[in-house]
C-alpha cells in the first residue's frame, strides 16, 4: 500500500533565490492524525529523514488523554543542537491521503519546547519506505516489512 | 480566575470532554479531502497568518480559528465552540525565513 502527498507549499513574501526566484517554498509537511485514550487530534507535520524520534508538541498529550507522569523520559537535541526534553507514551497514528489510509500503534515522544510535529525515524518513518519526488514536488510513502498497523 | 485557555486545558486534561455524550472517545474527523484542498489554499490568505498557530476544518478549506501561541489557539476554538478533535492543527512558520 502506498499513500501519496504533496509537498505543501508556502507562500513566501518574497523571492526565494536558492530556488530560482520562485515565491514559495514547498515543504514536506503531511496531516497526521494522533490518537490517544480518550480523543484524537490532526496536526501537520513534517517529515524529517535527519530526526531520530517522532516527536509532538507536548500539550496533545493532554488533548489526547496520554498520561506523561510516569512516561519515560529522554533528551534530544534540535539542529542548533538545543536540548531539549521529551517524554514518550504509547498512542496510535493515523494516516490517509483521501485514496488509502493507514493506522499504526508507535511510541512517540512529546515535548514542550515542538511547534510542529517532526515525524522522523522511530515510531514513523521505520515502517515506510519513503520517496521524495523533487521533480514533482511529491512523497511516496509505501509500507514495509515492519509496518505493525492496519 | 483561570483564563479561557487554562480551563479548557483543565477540561481537556481531565477527559471529561473528550467524549461524545455517549462516553465514547472521539474520534478524527473525515480527512479523505484535507490534503487536496489544502494544497490549493490561496497563498496570499495563508501569508496573513504567517508565525500563527492555526486550525483548518477538516475538508482543507478555511482557517477556522487562530492565535500567537498554542494556548491561544485552544481559547479560540473553545470560544467558537469547536472541539479541537474536529480540526486539523498547524504551525505555519513566519514566511520571511527558510527552514533548516
Amino acid at each position: 500500500m502506498s499513500l501519496h502527498f504533496p509537498y505543501t507549499l508556502v507562500p513566501m513574501p518574497y523571492a526565494v533565490v536558492s530556488l530560482g526566484g520562485r515565491w514559495s517554498r514547498p515543504r514536506p509537511l503531511i496531516t497526521v492524525s494522533l490518537i490517544g485514550p480518550t480523543s484524537a487530534h490532526s496536526i501537520d507535520g513534517r517529515l524529517d529523514t535527519g530526526a531520530d524520534d517522532t516527536i509532538f508538541p507536548e500539550r496533545l498529550a493532554a488533548v489526547i488523554g496520554a498520561d506523561l507522569t510516569v512516561a519515560p523520559r529522554g533528551q534530544a537535541t534540535t539542529a542548533d543542537m538545543t536540548p531539549i526534553s521529551v517524554r514518550y507514551a504509547h498512542v496510535t497514528l493515523r494516516l490517509t491521503d483521501g485514496k488509502e489510509r493507514c493506522e499504526w500503534p508507535a511510541w512517540v515522544g512529546f515535548s514542550p519546547r515542538i511547534r510542529r510535529p517532526l515525524l522522523g525515524f522511530a515510531g514513523f518513518l521505520q515502517f515506510f519506505t519513503a520517496t521524495f519526488h523533487g521533480d514533482r514536488e511529491q512523497i511516496e510513502l509505501t509500507i514495509n516489512g515492519l509496518y505493525p498497523g492496519t | 480566575m483561570a483564563s479561557a485557555a487554562e480551563s479548557f486545558r483543565e477540561l481537556a486534561l481531565s477527559g471529561a470532554n473528550n467524549m461524545n455524550p455517549n462516553g465514547e472517545k472521539l474520534e478524527p474527523p473525515d480527512l479523505s479531502h484535507y490534503e487536496e484542498n489544502r494544497s490549493k489554499f490561496p497563498p496570499e490568505e495563508l501569508l496573513k497568518y504567517a508565525g500563527k498557530f492555526v486550525a483548518f476544518s477538516p475538508d482543507g478549506l478555511r482557517i477556522v480559528a487562530s492565535g500567537d501561541s498554542w494556548e491561544e489557539l485552544d481559547a479560540d476554538l473553545e470560544a467558537k465552540g469547536i472541539h479541537f478533535s474536529q480540526v486539523v492543527s498547524s504551525y505555519l512558520c513566519p514566511g520571511d525565513v527558510s527552514c533548516i
